[in-house]
């Protein structure tokens, strides 16, 4: 069994954890060509409770970035920015992907009468202004990303 | 409580937002305009791609799957791992991969010029122990 180090907390553990998980999931879920549509849509609607779990985990991270956000110095305020981004194209595409589902959710008996190509279109297009975002909402935070890897990873090795 | 509390927070935020691309799919319906095919539906091999977009090359070797009479076509594990679909996903990471080195990069020459401008202390005068004005 490996050793975790006692110096990473546990909730910055899971943080850290969950978040690769995440990552790697979009990655995949965004690669349809690679996935097919079965595990595209699947993984899109793991994907749309993973974000609102993300969200609700970090609340008190958005919502004391909220409030510091009128002061002249806020530190945080290109992260916040590009969050809120994030969050408008990542709902809207995992909404319009369940809108034009054409797998999960006639598997779930839910039938939507859409045959609107508006859906089709804000689905790409938040896609793809997703993969410009995500990485950036990772690379802002690398090093947090960096530190708690170097912890976690360090004590493995030994 | 407090936890059931942010996710009905976060709900409320999400909900929000949907209801703004609602909003927008009912008074700017034609924003997109006519043009472009939804989605990239080009890439796959025998698995998504039941149809390509009118000009979109097919790369020699690759076979669309036409489905069946759902036109959703069966999982294939095994066709995950085809050259063709993996460089779907290498192409993804590829991305993701640059983005974040070019921010990372970006980021530190930012913090290292902050670093440096924190460091550099206007000159002392002769006898001076410190910047403030000596009455």
């Amino acid at each position: 069994v490996p050793v975790v180090s006692p110096s990473v907390p546990a909730r910055t553990r899971l943080d850290f954890w969950f978040d690769a998980v995440i990552l790697v999931g979009y990655t995949v879920a965004y690669s349809y060509g690679f996935t097919g549509v079965v595990i595209h849509e699947w993984l899109g609607i793991a994907l749309g409770i993973a974000l609102l779990l993300h969200i609700t985990l970090h609340w008190d991270w958005v919502v004391r970035t909220t409030r510091r956000l009128l002061r002249p110095r806020g530190p945080d305020k290109l992260i916040w920015l590009v969050n809120l981004a994030l969050l408008f194209a990542m709902t809207l595409c995992v909404a319009s992907g369940i809108l034009i589902s054409r797998v999960a959710l006639p598997e779930l008996r839910i039938s939507l009468p859409l045959d609107d190509p508006f859906w089709d279109r804000v689905h790409t297009l938040t896609a793809e202004v997703t993969l410009g975002l995500v990485p950036v909402h990772v690379a802002l935070r690398w090093r947090w990303i960096a530190g708690v890897g170097r912890r976690t990873f360090a004590r493995r090795l030994r | 409580v407090r936890f059931l509390r942010q996710v009905a927070a976060v709900l409320a935020v999400v909900t929000v937002v949907v209801l703004i691309g609602l909003a927008w799919h009912h008074f700017a319906p034609g924003s997109f305009g006519d043009q472009g095919g939804p989605g990239p539906h080009r890439f796959v091999r025998g698995q998504a791609a039941t149809a390509v977009h009118r000009g979109v090359k097919v790369t020699p070797g690759v076979e669309l799957n036409r489905g069946g009479p759902s036109g959703v076509p069966p999982i294939q594990l095994g066709d995950l791992l085809e050259p063709v679909n993996l460089a779907v996903l290498w192409n993804t990471a590829w991305i993701e991969a640059a983005v974040i080195a070019a921010v990372v990069i970006v980021d530190a020459g930012f913090r290292k010029r902050r670093r440096a401008r924190r460091g550099r202390k206007p000159p002392l005068r002769d006898g001076a122990s410190c910047s403030t004005p000596q009455r």
